[in-house]
């Protein structure tokens, strides 16, 4: 039975691993990878203390203290989360652990477009990441997905990888940069496609086509593609707490200003999970934010566990 | 033991399995799929994945950073 089990593990999750283990309470960090959307971002230079420094590297080291300050980090999924009595069980695809509190800082996903063919083929054709899966696709054709500065970022790149270069947009006016959208007008083998939206993605063993719907018109049509790179933002992932935890309008799991959250339709406290980082209401989605959250939250899980009183502040210990 | 993974330029997840390896001193070749198109067809073939990053631990294909599956293929705990 662990004291406290955060769940994620990038700049909230390791934060809150690096407080609660300090109060000596026995703490789990479950996170699938190292430091989350943070460390996708080639180079962090707003982190004080750091001039520059790659956003893989700093997570690197939130981790590396989050353990030395004797949390443990076990990479695994979660599935479920169950309330008994006073206890969690939190269930991952391949355990269940046991926990008095919880701490939930595992930010946010990629938005997925929620049509057929799209789980099935990702991996074979569908990705979240062009970055990096972009380069498999040399001089094959591709679509990009999208309206944002991902999008328009994706399709530049792609343009100088794929042969053909399909941009999806379900308006005609694109959010991202202006500049961004004339560097990719002058591609000559980028072609939009406009008010349209993907319905379908088909293929055998790989992608091979995906099937297009004009918003304006309701007309569709088949455009044979290898692959489709989905950049249509980020979400807060609640399958396993949509029940325990009340939602915003945008699936952020909203908390009060010590990191607590509600029950459900509720502005009841639900006593034992905190929630820190992008995952929030919290307006700022930035490093230093979500670790500073991740610190009060585990503070907070602290006087849940060993006072069950509200939070009084404790100047003699950090 | 032979390990090779497969990588692209920016992909953070190869990043993260690399430090990993080096972290506990397993020694890895790296094939950079981005400057090759015949490796980035013998990982296609032998995943069944246009995914990146493709490790092969001895002949066991593992997809994604998937740590568990790392460390089971490499008999680590």
């Amino acid at each position: 039975m662990y004291d406290v089990i955060i769940i994620g593990g990038a700049a909230a999750g390791s934060t809150a691993g690096i407080y609660a283990a300090r109060r000596k309470m026995k703490t789990l960090i479950l996170t699938k990878d190292i430091g989350g959307q943070a460390s996708i971002t080639p180079s962090v230079e707003n982190y004080p203390g750091f001039l520059e420094v790659p956003g893989f590297e700093l997570m690197q080291r939130f981790q590396e203290q989050a353990i030395k300050s004797g949390a443990e980090i076990i990479f695994e999924e979660v599935v479920e989360i169950r309330e008994k009595g006073r206890s969690f069980f939190v269930k991952t695809q391949t355990n269940e652990y046991e926990a008095k509190a919880l701490i939930l800082t595992f930010g946010k996903t990629p938005r997925s477009l929620n049509v057929p063919g799209e789980k099935e083929f990702l991996g074979k054709g569908v990705s979240y990441c062009a970055t990096c899966d972009l380069p498999v696709f040399r001089d094959k054709t591709v679509a990009v997905v999208g309206g944002g500065n991902s999008a328009l970022d994706a399709a530049l790149y792609g343009s100088e990888i794929a042969r053909k270069l399909y941009l999806i947009h379900r308006r005609d006016k694109f959010r991202g940069f202006e500049y961004l959208v004339e560097r990719v007008k002058e591609k000559d083998n980028v072609e939009f496609v406009l008010n349209s939206i993907v319905t379908e993605i088909k293929g055998e063993k790989f992608v091979k086509s995906i099937i297009v719907k004009n918003v304006l018109n309701n007309t569709e049509k088949e455009i044979d593609v290898d692959g489709i790179f989905i950049e249509i933002g980020y979400e807060t992932k609640v399958d396993f707490v949509k029940d325990l935890v009340k939602l915003d309008e945008q699936n952020q799991v909203m908390i009060n200003k010590n990191c607590e959250t509600f029950y459900p339709n509720s502005d009841k406290i639900h006593p034992g999970i905190f929630a820190a980082g992008d995952l929030t209401d919290t307006p700022f989605k930035q490093i230093v934010i979500s670790a500073g959250e991740g610190a009060k939250a585990a503070l907070q899980a602290y006087n849940y566990i060993h006072c069950m009183k509200p939070v009084v502040a404790d100047w003699s210990k950090g | 033991m032979v390990v090779k993974i497969y990588t692209t330029k920016y992909c953070p997840y190869c990043q993260m399995a690399k430090q990993f390896f080096k972290q506990n001193d397993i020694e890895f070749e790296e094939i950079d799929v981005s400057s090759n198109k015949e490796a980035a067809k013998e990982m296609i073939e032998k995943s069944g994945q246009m995914g990146v990053p493709v490790i092969d631990i001895n002949g066991n294909i593992i997809v994604g950073f998937n740590l568990n599956a790392i460390k089971k293929a490499l008999k680590i705990k």
